[in-house]
């Protein structure tokens, strides 16, 4: 192999700074006496140094618009149709009834349709997130913290109810509910080492409503522009005090 | 949907949108259709959703996908039954290397300085052969190493670095060439 193939094919590690001190000094020699090869040498050290300089501006082009959006849905679509292999385990024979439900309001939380379909989806994320987001010795959080993150984080402005030993209710995070694409917080709870969960629904106005939902009391309430949904299992027992609690603390 | 909030578990999907919109300006270059870059992204999303079980935690996401959204758009050039051009090979690489272009070429900073230099770029990219435009910009944009590109491209790693070479040589011949190039007739330095 002449010298100016066995350069050709040593010159991008070269250029790239990838060559040990030896070779380097190899090829270096060989550009003292091959002006055509230094000429290449240089053509690639410019266009890598431009196409580096560059590779933010060239890499920052906007999304056309419904993109994000889609892979977002598919991407939840794809968390739904994978939940029932990790929760819901205790409610076995549900599951299929709560895919079902699920399913057919896929990315939309059901605001306006029936408390049973509202309570369902809203007991369906209450129990994934439990599962995937909190751990069983999860410490009190500070609801000024968690104020500040969801304003930050989504821009509400939420009054989180913070702990009160006096109604035995613990505040322990609070994210994004998985429907209604993005729009609802939900703040998590435990009392008496049981998973509560309270979402909000801005904007949204129904009449008060209690029931049961896949081993679940939902509580529905109505104040101002804005509904409240608290979702805590039949197996609590009486949560009277904390549930009295959130309804006078939220807004 | 899961936005990387810190305590939230990292789930192959959430990672991966924040991948969107290079995957889109990758898709962009390789394509050069907006419509057609649109639908390998999402195309490439919902691959990666599909197998997301057989990405191994700890290892490189990006590249993950970048392989996914390569293959996809492989599979769908195999399909439109382009015509192969053998690119690759030493005689086609001699004969380059004997008509190198213009003697006198700008400088980089000459080439930086200009009002419109990203658009100069992106047309002097979608002007290059496909296989040296996408070696040059996973390697010089996406920052991908030899051994990482090699596997996104199925070609062994000394074809990878020599499409990276050849690329990078002719796309600074045709930026040269492009309009708003200053006069050159200066000594080129070291």
């Amino acid at each position: 192999m002449d010298d100016c193939q066995r350069t050709a094919s040593r010159l991008t590690p070269y250029v790239d700074g990838a060559l040990p001190a030896a070779e380097r000094a190899d090829l270096e020699r060989h550009f003292d006496r091959c002006q055509p090869c230094r000429a290449a040498a240089l053509r690639e050290k410019g266009a890598r140094r431009v196409l580096r300089e560059q590779s933010r501006a060239l890499t920052d082009t906007p999304l056309p618009s419904g993109l994000r959006t889609r892979c977002e849905a598919l991407a939840r679509q794809h968390a739904t149709a994978s939940a029932p292999r990790f929760t819901l385990r205790r409610f076995a024979p549900l599951t299929a009834v709560v895919t079902a439900v699920i399913g057919f309001f896929l990315f939309s939380l059901a605001t306006h349709q029936s408390d049973t379909v509202l309570a369902a989806q809203l007991t369906a994320d209450h129990a994934k997130c439990f599962r995937f987001f909190a751990h069983g010795d999860s410490p009190d959080d500070d609801a000024r913290r968690v104020e500040q993150m969801l304003d930050r984080d989504y821009g509400w402005d939420l009054h989180v109810p913070p702990s009160s030993p006096a109604a035995g209710i613990h505040l322990i995070g609070a994210r994004r509910c998985l429907y209604a694409d993005g729009r609802v917080p939900h703040v998590m709870y435990r009392v008496n080492g049981h998973d509560v969960s309270l979402y909000v629904l801005d904007g949204v106005t129904r009449p008060a409503a209690d029931l049961v939902s896949f081993g679940h009391r939902s509580h529905i309430w109505t104040a101002g522009r804005r509904t409240y949904v608290l979702v805590w299992p039949v197996g609590a027992g009486d949560i009277t005090d904390a549930t009295r609690y959130v309804m006078a603390e939220a807004r | 949907m899961f936005r990387g909030r810190k305590g939230d578990v990292d789930t192959v999907a959430a990672r991966a949108l924040e991948f969107l919109e290079p995957l889109y300006a990758t898709a962009l270059r390789l394509t050069r259709n907006p419509a057609d870059a649109e639908d390998l992204v999402q195309d490439t999303f919902v691959k990666a959703l599909r197998f997301s079980d057989r990405f191994a935690a700890g290892t490189n996401l990006k590249a993950w996908l970048y392989t996914i959204l390569l293959n996809t758009w492989r599979n769908r050039r195999r399909d439109a039954a382009r015509d192969t051009v053998e690119v690759d090979s030493p005689r086609v690489e001699a004969a380059a290397a004997e008509s190198d272009g213009p003697a006198a070429l700008e400088t980089p900073e000459q080439i930086l300085m200009r009002a419109d230099v990203r658009g100069d770029l992106q047309a002097a990219l979608d002007a290059l052969p496909e296989v040296f435009r996408e070696a040059v910009w996973l390697r010089d944009v996406e920052e991908f190493s030899y051994a990482e590109i090699a596997g996104m491209l199925g070609i062994p790693i000394g074809t990878v670095m020599s499409r990276i070479s050849r690329g990078r040589r002719l796309l600074f011949e045709r930026l040269s060439s492009a309009p708003g190039r200053v006069e050159a007739g200066k000594r080129l330095t070291r």
